[in-house]
């Protein structure tokens, strides 16, 4: 499979807007600028880069709470999500959403989700009408290792396999369901394991290496356009934040986390792409440079956005 | 006009839908060959074929949420959960999902999808197929709840719910499946949220719904020889409800009796007689009567199910209170 | 007291392969399954002490934990002293500390890149390679209950090493004039810039390969050997084969399933302690089937074939050798031992 200098460049591109949304939101919420709960994605920015390049906007995918980088990677705008974090009536959802419920359908992004494992009969489901309207379009799901705990899990991936259905299953495995490590909340190892038990491919990738990520979403991909039905792509990532903004993180081990560290999935593309000559330091700095800058004006105008209508707590409930 | 049962009235409704409209299917446990629990849906499969008639596993979540994701994705299911009691299996992808989808996302997403699901007691099944749980989904913002009671209905409310842009939760009552009665021919259509006098009268409105509009209108006949004229109201939508139709009929008869087989703590009747007690507090002149089953879960002997269900003689009992 | 090693893979047989071609699905409950009956196997044969590699998921101590009770085992399960990373460099390093306190025998639950990594470490330590891989050329297929007890008798003692435990070859890879990494079966020389999902499945990307063994039979770039010039495991030469223009073309299964045309340009036996030099840089070299060396564009790389790969047990040769009694003094203990148990 070949991934040229533009491909990786602009994989690189995503993993820094990102890492720096996140970053902003971060520093946002801990002074107090933000409402609600934030669930950051950082560290795991190579999963959603990684697939999402093998997308379009007729596709679909499912997001969950930690949904920032899925937004990003699929081609959501960050002024708006931003005005949304803000709870502003110029965000995503008209400040009625949040972070945990970004969606741009047009996009073919159907959502964060607060319920764990929410998304996965939802992912089935615009599968079911991808296939139904016969287009090649897919759809993907993206979801935790706590996720893969939940009926809808069993439900949906039994489901997609009998109806063949053009859906990938993307397991974020970063090892804990909130502070439950993963060896304490199941019996498995990989959760690719599970894949056998609805007679589907499942394949288990380094989540940090983008590469790695990319060449299997892109073979799970071309077989579910293809009509071959539908694949489990377990990634390994590891979530440098907490649960949440605000989690003490007592749970984890100092030792793990700082090898996890090392294998930062930004640093380990930044060296690859300066090995292959592809950018140099100063270039690769530039990009950086101008991340911040849209990122700077996206809290810019999300600040500057009016909030919502007070009297808008009544619309949109209902289609007319 | 043509003589139908309400069972192959709404499957009249579901067929004229789904050939005027190819993104309209039908998914659920046994709904295809088989034809469904209690026939609902005999015969739409020769007709639509394995594509649009699609049996599934027995995975309620699933079926409710892939519709949620086909909905959104721009396919208008309908999903049949094969009895109303099993809704607590996918109830987080109604609740959660299917009402806010819209709501959580600022009015960008739509969500045309029809669950069908059987309700009600009579037949022994006991207290896991037997409930009657629409106060569960008329708490729901986001959803809409459709009752019908006749066949005439069950097909005009069957189209309207599948050309609604939401959720709607058909609930479709058990012992009214074999109802007979004349339904229109062809297109016909019952907007959601339009009340239906059942009988006229002017002494007392007894508002009732699904299979307890018929024990009320056994009542009303009965009450009628002894000289009270009862108009029995059917909202046939709890969600759009018309609270107009309601109020005004109220305000022609004075008294309200509300009548419906759900256990009594919670359910829809309370709100109803909120509403009134509320909007209409000068209008009445009686207080407001409720008939329903107790809080009871559904027992299974008949001789058991018989005296827990709401009955003509209860109606008629709490009616002659009002005098 | 004789000892047996386990070194059980908990991440082979889950790669791409299972979604580019239909390679074997291991789950880690059946690599637990047939530790079970490896330990079984050599509980039999009376072996009292094992060491194991530890790992995330603990094939080993599951495996013990779900015994029946009356299978409960009577000998000492050591875990080896490493600190776990969680990659394929544990393989490694489980197989150094086995080798420093001297195992007799070092039992793999893996494909050919779990034995790459053990073979670094294991110095002359005969391995029993019990395959749970997807390239599988040189593991086999072995039921875990025998592939204990084979492991037992060599590490009792029981057989003599020669002739039930056979040297084989091994490639050595070279970057700049230092040796970084080995091969058990093939080298191969890609067209690509990155490790990413490690698989080798795509025959446009290949250059170039060196391979100490191939068989018609194998899986994987050693196939194509097998049908161009045949190498097998204990002849002393290897093949060195270039990819391009088709002046040969055969039909190779270079992964489970996936049976295709490859374009050969040239190839040539080697000997033991041939170098062949990698013609084209920026490459990737992928060792037994998996991406693994990258090779800039100014450095220099050469595969060297040798004959000091790891020293494996013949299964089926060392039950054989210790019923025959034929070496060693295998009929007497195997009777006294199991054979004539009461």
């Amino acid at each position: 499979m070949e991934i040229t200098k533009a491909e990786l460049l602009s994989f690189y591109e995503t993993m820094v807007t990102i890492r720096t949304f996140e970053e902003k939101a971060a520093e946002l919420f801990a002074a107090g600028k933000l409402p609600g709960f934030v669930h950051l994605y950082i560290g795991e920015e190579a999963v959603a880069t990684g697939v999402c390049a093998n997308l379009t906007d007729k596709d679909y995918i499912t997001s969950t709470h930690r949904g920032h980088g899925h937004l990003i990677a699929k081609g959501g705008r960050i002024d708006l999500m931003m005005a949304e974090l803000f709870g502003k009536a110029t965000g995503y959802c008209k400040g009625k959403g949040g972070s945990m419920h970004i969606a741009d359908v047009n996009l073919g992004i159907l959502g964060a989700n607060g319920i764990v494992g929410a998304g996965q009969p939802i992912a089935a489901g615009a599968a079911f009408a991808c296939k139904y309207k016969k287009t090649d379009a897919v759809a993907v799901c993206f979801f935790g290792d706590g996720a893969s705990n939940r009926g809808t899990f069993h439900e949906s991936l039994n489901m997609a396999s009998i109806f063949k259905l053009p859906v990938i299953f993307v397991c974020e495995n970063n090892m804990y369901g909130i502070s439950n490590y993963q060896k304490n909340h199941m019996n498995v190892s990989d959760i690719s394991d599970r894949a056998a038990a609805y007679g589907i491919p499942g394949v288990t990738v380094d989540g940090n290496d983008v590469v790695a990520v990319y060449e299997a979403a892109a073979e799970a991909v071309d077989r579910a356009r293809k009509g071959d039905g539908p694949s489990l792509i377990e990634c390994k990532t590891w979530r440098h934040r907490g649960h949440f903004e605000g989690d003490p993180c007592i749970y984890k081990d100092p030792k793990e986390q700082e090898a996890w560290l090392k294998k930062d999935p930004v640093l380990s593309l930044e060296k690859k792409l300066t090995e292959l000559k592809f950018a140099t330091v100063v270039e690769l700095e530039e990009i950086k440079a101008a991340v911040k800058e849209k990122i700077d004006s996206a809290v810019l105008f999300a600040q500057n956005s009016p909030d919502p209508d007070p009297d808008d707590v009544l619309t949109d409930v209902y289609a007319s | 006009m043509k003589q139908m049962t309400y069972a192959e009235a709404l499957r009249d409704g579901i067929r004229l839908e789904m050939q005027r409209d190819p993104h309209v299917y039908l998914a659920g446990e046994d709904v295809g060959i088989f034809g469904g629990c209690f026939g609902q849906t005999a015969g739409l499969y020769q007709e639509f074929g394995p594509e649009r008639i699609v049996d599934t596993p027995i995975s309620e979540t699933a079926i409710v949420g892939h519709a949620v994701g086909a909905a959104a994705a721009g396919l208008r299911p309908i999903v049949e959960i094969m009895f109303i009691d099993f809704m607590g299996v996918c109830m987080d992808e109604i609740l959660n999902q299917a009402a806010k989808m819209r709501y959580m996302f600022g009015g960008k997403a739509k969500v045309p999808m029809v669950i069908r699901t059987p309700c009600g007691a009579g037949v022994s099944a006991a207290a896991q197929h037997s409930q009657s749980l629409e106060a569960f989904f008329t708490h729901i913002p986001g959803i809409k709840t459709v009752m019908p009671s006749t066949p005439a209905d069950a097909k005009g409310l069957m189209c309207a719910a599948i050309r609604d842009d939401n959720p709607v939760i058909y609930i479709e009552h058990k012992m009214l499946l074999g109802l007979q009665g004349d339904v229109p021919e062809g297109e016909y259509v019952i907007p959601l949220g339009k009340a239906d006098i059942k009988r006229k009268g002017s002494d007392v409105t007894i508002v009732a719904w699904s299979a307890m509009v018929h024990k009320a209108l056994a009542a009303a006949e009965a009450l009628a020889k002894e000289g009270i004229s009862a108009e029995v109201l059917d909202p046939r939508t709890l969600n759009p409800l018309d609270k107009d139709s309601i109020l005004n009929s109220v305000g022609k008869t004075e008294r309200l009796v509300i009548v419906h087989e759900a256990t009594r703590t919670g359910g829809f009747g309370g709100e109803i007689a909120a509403i009134v007690a509320d909007e209409g507090f000068d209008l009445l002149n009686a207080p407001i009567k409720r008939v329903t089953a107790p809080d009871a879960p559904v027992p299974f002997s008949p001789v058991l199910e018989r005296n827990y269900l709401p009955s003509e003689e209860k109606i008629i009992k709490a009616v002659k209170e009002l005098f | 007291m004789a000892t047996v090693g386990i070194i059980a893979n908990p991440a082979s047989g889950k790669d791409i392969r299972r979604l580019v071609s239909y390679g074997t699905v291991f789950d880690n409950q059946e690599k637990v399954n047939i530790v079970r009956r490896i330990l079984l196997g050599l509980a039999a044969v009376k072996v009292k002490r094992i060491v194991y590699m530890p790992d995330y998921y603990g094939i080993v101590p599951k495996a013990v934990d779900g015994l029946k009770s009356h299978d409960r085992l009577s000998m000492e399960i050591i875990s080896a002293d490493i600190n776990l990373t969680g990659t394929q460099l544990d393989s490694y390093r489980a197989a150094q500390v086995m080798e420093s306190c001297k195992v007799d025998c070092i039992i793999t639950l893996g494909g050919d890149g779990t034995n790459r990594m053990v073979a670094k470490g294991c110095g002359s330590i005969p391995l029993l390679p019990v395959s749970t891989g997807t390239n599988n050329v040189f593991p086999s297929m072995v039921e875990g209950t025998v592939a204990g007890m084979a492991a037992g008798v060599v590490a009792r003692g029981i057989v003599n090493h020669f002739p039930v435990v056979q040297p084989t070859k091994k490639l050595i890879v070279y970057k700049n004039g230092l040796p970084i990494d080995i091969a058990l079966v093939d080298a191969v020389v890609l067209r690509d810039k990155f490790i990413g999902s490690r698989a080798i499945w795509e025959v446009n990307h290949l250059v170039q390969a060196v391979v100490s063994r191939g068989e018609p039979h194998n899986i994987g770039i050693a196939s194509v050997a097998g049908y161009l010039k045949p190498i097998g495991v204990t002849d002393k030469e290897g093949l060195s084969i270039e990819f391009g223009r088709a002046n040969y073309k055969v039909l190779a299964p270079i992964a489970p399933g996936l049976i295709v045309p490859v374009e050969i340009e040239t190839f040539q036996k080697i000997r033991v302690n041939e170098k062949v030099k990698v013609k084209s840089t920026p490459c990737i070299i992928a060792l037994d089937g998996e991406r693994e060396v990258e090779v800039n564009e100014k450095d220099e790389a050469y595969i060297e074939l040798t004959f000091d790969g790891p020293k494996v047990v013949d299964v089926k040769a060392a039950l054989r050798a210790a019923v025959d009694g034929s070496h060693g003094s295998g009929m007497e203990e195997l009777h006294k031992e199991f054979v004539l148990q009461e």
